[in-house]
């Protein structure tokens, strides 16, 4: 509902207004309902008469305004629906619904209040203020930062997002895992193995029993660590089988040629005819560690763990050691001999394509020659 | 900082990380052997293996060096009385050494800090 003052002439709209205020003041004073649209009807009534006619307008006004009053009072109430700014504005008495709250000249004083009171609000201020009565506060933000910051190599959860320059900041060092270590040993024994990896050169692994050598694997590298363990593949194994009790006492050393000169007179009937023609000549020698060909030295050792065996156990036992290794390989009139010295300590051969070694258990690493 | 995890301390993470009990933890599910330091055998699933290369089997073939065989439901053995380890034939090495370091990279920076979920060790 809007209040239309029609100007028949200037002069009466003041009349107007002023019943109109008339009838407001006497409207706060008895709050009868006040019917709007008579209000404005007795306005326009009104208008068209002189001023003569405004001192009964009052009266008049009052009354018939006062059933209008209780509307007008929702109008001029600032949190109504029927709020009517132009008529608030123009009213002497609105009333306000927090008399007692700070009035303020113009918007930017406002504003300024509004951003803490004491000086000019500055961004830079404000940001501090802000900050200073946030300071007890856990701000859950930060401590999302700070738990990045704490673990290393920050990397986001989705895959492949981790180059973009942002997480790279928090980015602490690159990574060190068993792969990076790799390459770092350069320099060293190790550099040396690196290069075997990477120029995939064959190498000959000593593994060691607990006393001594075991045999030697013979296969490519694809990783070590700085324990020496070694992931190789293709791998050819030639060991010895333990020795035990007695035999364990006495053996000589075993070294990698004995190892393979051991292979061989395994696997070839000639080998043995020639150890059994230095058996002779052995016996004489038997003890020393120091002999003139390697082939002898062979037989000779073996001959010579066989006969110390055997003068500790008796002849008998050296026949039975004699017809045992005759059942266990069958292979030529000649095997009965050579059987009782590998009657124990045989060599074996066999082929993995992956293996896993345990650092602990190698000697040496043999390169074999370009 | 202690973290909840499934098998380890950062500790024992960092130590399986920097050498290549990695690759055996990859190996965890499959069926090997083991090759003891004292000469005998034990082929079964490996359950699981810590940073000290100690190795958890079960439904385990144990061959001892006389080539007696014995049954076991499960075995556990020491990180040093391992010698060999065989790799299965169908497993690639370096995948697989690369598969586990991702593994425990994801985990480790999962959500920048929510470690709620167990780190994987399989």
């Amino acid at each position: 509902m809007r209040i239309l003052l029609e100007d028949e002439d200037g002069s009466i709209a003041s009349p107007c207004a002023s019943v109109v205020d008339s009838n407001m003041e006497e409207r706060e004073r008895d709050t009868g309902d006040v019917n709007p649209s008579s209000t404005s009807s007795d306005c326009k009534a009104t208008a068209p008469t002189s001023s003569s006619s405004a001192p009964s307008v009052p009266e008049h006004g009052a009354d018939s305004t006062r059933a209008a009053s209780g509307d007008l009072g929702d109008k001029l109430d600032v949190c109504s629906d029927n709020f009517d700014p132009l008529l608030a504005l123009y009213s002497p008495t609105v009333p306000l619904p927090f008399p007692n709250i700070k009035c303020f000249n113009n918007v930017s004083e406002y504003e300024s209040f509004l951003r803490g009171g004491r000086g000019r609000a500055k961004p830079e201020n404000v940001e501090k203020r802000q900050r200073k009565a946030m300071k007890g506060v856990a701000d859950p933000e930060r401590i999302e930062r700070l738990k990045k910051l704490m673990v290393r190599n920050p990397v986001p959860e989705a895959e492949g997002e981790s180059s973009s320059s942002t997480p790279r900041r928090r980015k602490q060092k690159p990574p060190k895992n068993v792969l990076t270590r790799m390459p770092l040993c350069k320099g060293g024994p190790l550099g040396e193995l690196h290069r075997c990896v990477e120029e995939r050169i064959r190498v000959k692994v000593h593994i060691r029993t607990f006393k001594g050598l075991r045999g030697v694997c013979s296969g490519f590298i694809v990783a070590f660590d700085k324990f020496w363990n070694m992931a190789m593949v293709d791998v050819d194994e030639t060991y010895r089988e333990l020795l035990l009790g007695e035999a364990l006492y006495h053996e000589k050393a075993l070294t990698v040629s004995r190892l393979f000169e051991k292979l061989k007179i395994q696997e070839s009937p000639e080998g043995d005819e020639q150890a059994k023609k230095h058996k002779a000549k052995g016996k004489a020698s038997c003890p020393q560690s120091a002999d003139p060909s390697p082939v002898s030295k062979e037989g000779s050792s073996k001959r010579g763990d066989n006969r110390t065996e055997s003068r500790l156990s008796g002849d008998s036992v050296r026949g039975e050691q004699e017809k045992q290794g005759a059942s266990l390989k069958a292979r030529g009139p000649e095997t009965g001999g050579r059987k009782h010295s590998q009657a124990y300590g045989k060599v074996h051969t066999r082929h993995v394509n992956q293996l896993f070694i345990r650092g602990e258990n190698v000697i040496l690493i043999n390169p074999q020659p370009l | 900082i202690h973290l909840v995890a499934g098998f380890s301390s950062i500790r024992e993470r960092t130590i399986a990380e920097n050498s290549l009990v990695i690759l055996l933890q990859g190996l965890q599910g499959q069926v090997t052997t083991v090759d003891l330091r004292d000469e005998s055998t034990a082929r079964g699933h490996v359950v699981n293996v810590d940073a000290f290369m100690n190795i958890r089997l079960k439904k385990v073939l144990h061959r001892d060096r006389r080539g007696r065989l014995t049954q076991l439901e499960d075995l556990f053995v020491t990180g040093r009385n391992v010698r060999y380890v065989h790799i299965p034939d169908h497993m690639d090495i370096m995948e697989t050494i690369q598969g586990q370091l991702a593994k425990s990279h994801r985990v480790r920076n999962f959500a920048g800090g929510r470690k709620e979920y167990a780190k994987k060790k399989s």
